[in-house]
């Protein structure tokens, strides 16, 4: 099993080695099959571009196969959305359907076309679209010599002798691509045909490689890595010769958590579709990336350029937009020098999410911030007039999923943001930004299931504060309270306004007793409510009004260690 | 209640904590509208976040053969007929 660069058809040297390979695994010998479909299915059909959207690898490859053989370009969109694919098929000479039509009395007939000795290496092979997260993802074209050198690197470094690759990942990503249908195809090694999205399917996977005595690569991605179930009886399946996992970067804990699991070696690969690839390391034993062959770095104020074969333009310089810090033998890298965040692997602007929920006849200005919670969801601020902000669940419940829905057709689900918070201004530090501390402020909640939501606040004067809240609906207080009709218990309120008062105020010492309580109305999960403070000499007064009208007032005495008053 | 309307609710707690639905509570989930895409909007990383969470509260291991296993999780009442069918604690 040598390597054949893809303008050599790799799929059409068949080799003699036939495996008893289970159901849905694809060989170069069981492709021809589909291909020669696939290629009386084109052979009255336009050339030029052709749109490809196929779900399952082994079709997908067998599409792409005879596109390129019969001189087209294959058009990769980046999801199957119908906007998606509307928008891009008035782009393209035609779109490909599921399967081809072609009746079996012709599927035999392959004299109606010829098999090219080779492809010509500078013409188009691709194109791809950088994420469909973003209002205008961007189109790149890939020659078949930039995919060759690439996937030649790929062979340098991890040869696929013997191997059977598994993917996880989407092949109409350049990363799905190359290290899970085209690495295989050019290495004659087999490789799954269905997708295989879930661990419960990997491991099942892994055992059908192993009775054919291939060992198993998977290639993977942080959202599914960082989701390996433990019990799936991972002891008794074959252990992977390597785990490659791309699109995102995957926390160490959980690589070594996967390595732990899987017994096989985790292999990160750093690029974008502009850049192909660029950088690769194993976590566990350094964490210092390292450049591909052929690939030549430089750094300059903290940012990483490179030039590669890989690249439309080899010879000039391209700037990778994540910010680096140089080290030996490599970089480490430190985040993205943009606005934009990648939520499982998808490249989601934060800028666009701002812009489509300002187009909303709700919402007056709207921060999206990457939170960076293991969920890898997005949250989001959303500056609403007084008339729009929702006072109770209902209507809060309501407003999310209207703007959801506006969304939804922009973008995919994973980059909708998770975490809503509406608030009359932003608010802002001395500055008058909304700093890091704020957003940690205004998304405590999530973590702290005692704690109010805090939606921002106003001093009028040193003495008294008026706080902007919410009763998170998972506030562990209202647990078993009642449970049909759960409202915050007193004692809670009481508590509240106590801890504000001291994070508005400062220390204000120990409790001595509370004064002139008063509890008028229930307060429940979902509702906006204020709480003024106002600081008095022996502790402080508090009041919780909503647009129900008045919850609860008091007074609590508080004293310092050696005060006076009580 | 009998032990049917409580495992309905314990599955929505299950689903409104392991996903962080902030804005849901269990009454807003329909026992027979679709979970993913249109109705509750859920997605492909929370098919694996229910996966997981349904693997520690309730020891199933779901089907390994197919991708289709996951059309257990179509709606709250096909996510409680695999639960009532396959739990082992």
């Amino acid at each position: 099993m040598t390597f054949v660069p893809l303008i050599r058809l790799p799929w059409r040297n068949a080799h003699e080695d036939r495996r008893s390979l289970p159901r849905h695994w694809v060989d170069s010998t069981s492709l021809t099959h589909r291909i020669d479909a696939w290629r009386l299915w084109l052979a009255d059909k336009p050339r030029g571009y052709w749109l490809l959207y196929q779900s399952r690898p082994a079709e997908f490859c067998a599409a792409l196969a005879a596109l390129w053989e019969s001189g087209r370009v294959a058009v990769l969109p980046a999801d199957n959305r119908p906007e998606t694919l509307a928008r891009l098929a008035e782009t393209v000479d035609g779109t490909l359907p599921e399967a081809p039509d072609v009746t079996a009395t012709r599927q035999h007939d392959t004299a109606a076309f010829a098999i090219p000795e080779a492809l010509d290496p500078t013409a188009t092979a691709v194109v791809l679209y950088t994420s469909g997260s973003t209002g205008n993802p961007v189109r790149l074209a890939k020659r078949f010599n930039q995919l060759d050198t690439e996937l030649a690197a790929h062979t340098r470094l991890w040869p696929l002798a013997g191997s059977g690759v598994i993917s996880q990942v989407s092949h109409q990503h350049i990363y799905g691509l190359l290290t899970g249908v085209l690495h295989p195809l050019c290495a004659g090694a087999p490789f799954y045909g269905d997708p295989c999205r879930y661990p419960e399917g990997l491991i099942e996977r892994l055992k059908e490689a192993g009775e054919a005595h291939l060992a198993p690569v998977i290639v993977s991605s942080p959202a599914q890595l960082s989701r390996l179930p433990n019990h799936l009886g991972w002891h008794d399946s074959p252990r992977p010769r390597r785990v490659f996992s791309s699109g995102a970067r995957l926390a160490l804990a959980h690589a070594q958590h996967t390595e732990a699991l899987l017994k096989a070696p985790v292999i990160e690969i750093y690029g974008s579709t502009e850049s192909g690839g660029i950088a690769q390391r194993r976590q566990t034993q350094d964490t210092v990336w390292q450049a591909l062959p052929g690939v030549e770095l430089s750094f300059s104020k903290g940012r990483l350029a490179l030039r590669s074969p890989f690249l439309e333009a080899p010879q000039q310089w391209w700037y990778q937009p994540d910010r680096v810090a140089p080290r030996h033998g490599g970089f480490e890298l430190l985040g993205r020098a943009d606005r934009l965040a990648k939520i499982a692997g998808k490249r989601v602007s934060l800028d666009q999410i701002e812009c489509l929920l300002a187009e909303t006849e709700e919402v007056r200005e709207a921060r999206c911030v990457d939170l960076e919670r293991a969920d890898g969801r997005l949250g989001v601020v959303v500056v609403a007039d007084e008339a729009f902000i929702p006072h109770q669940r209902e209507t809060r419940h309501a407003l999310i999923k209207r703007l959801r829905s506006r969304l939804s057709s922009h973008l995919e689900g994973v980059a909708t943001p998770r975490y809503w918070r509406f608030v009359d201004a932003l608010p802002s530090n001395a500055q008058g930004k909304l700093d890091h501390e704020l957003v940690q402020r205004l998304f405590a909640d999530l973590d702290d299931h005692k704690a109010p939501r805090w939606l921002g606040e106003y001093r009028a004067d040193v003495t008294s504060c008026c706080i902007s809240l919410e009763v998170p609906e998972r506030l562990i207080f209202l647990e078993g309270h009642f449970d049909d009709y759960p409202v915050v218990p007193g004692v809670v309120m009481v508590q509240w306004a106590i801890e504000l008062a001291s994070t508005s105020f400062g220390e204000l010492g120990e409790f001595k007793g509370i004064e002139r309580l008063k509890f008028k109305q229930v307060l429940r999960p979902g509702a906006r409510f204020t709480l003024q403070l106002t600081r008095r000499a022996e502790g402080i007064a508090f009041t919780i009004d909503s647009q129900e009208g008045r919850h609860c007032t008091g007074q609590v005495r508080l004293q310092t260690h050696g005060g006076k008053h009580g | 209640m009998s032990e049917n309307y409580n495992l309905t609710l314990e599955l929505k707690r299950l689903i409104i904590d392991t996903l962080e639905l902030e804005d849901v509570d269990p009454s807003d989930i329909d026992p027979s509208a679709p979970l993913f895409g249109e109705g509750l909007g859920l997605d492909s990383i929370d098919a694996l976040e229910l996966g997981l969470a349904l693997q520690k509260q309730y020891g199933i291991k779901l089907d390994a053969d197919a991708e289709e296993t996951r059309q257990h999780f179509a709606s709250l009442e096909a996510l409680q007929s695999l639960v009532e069918a396959r739990r082992v604690n």
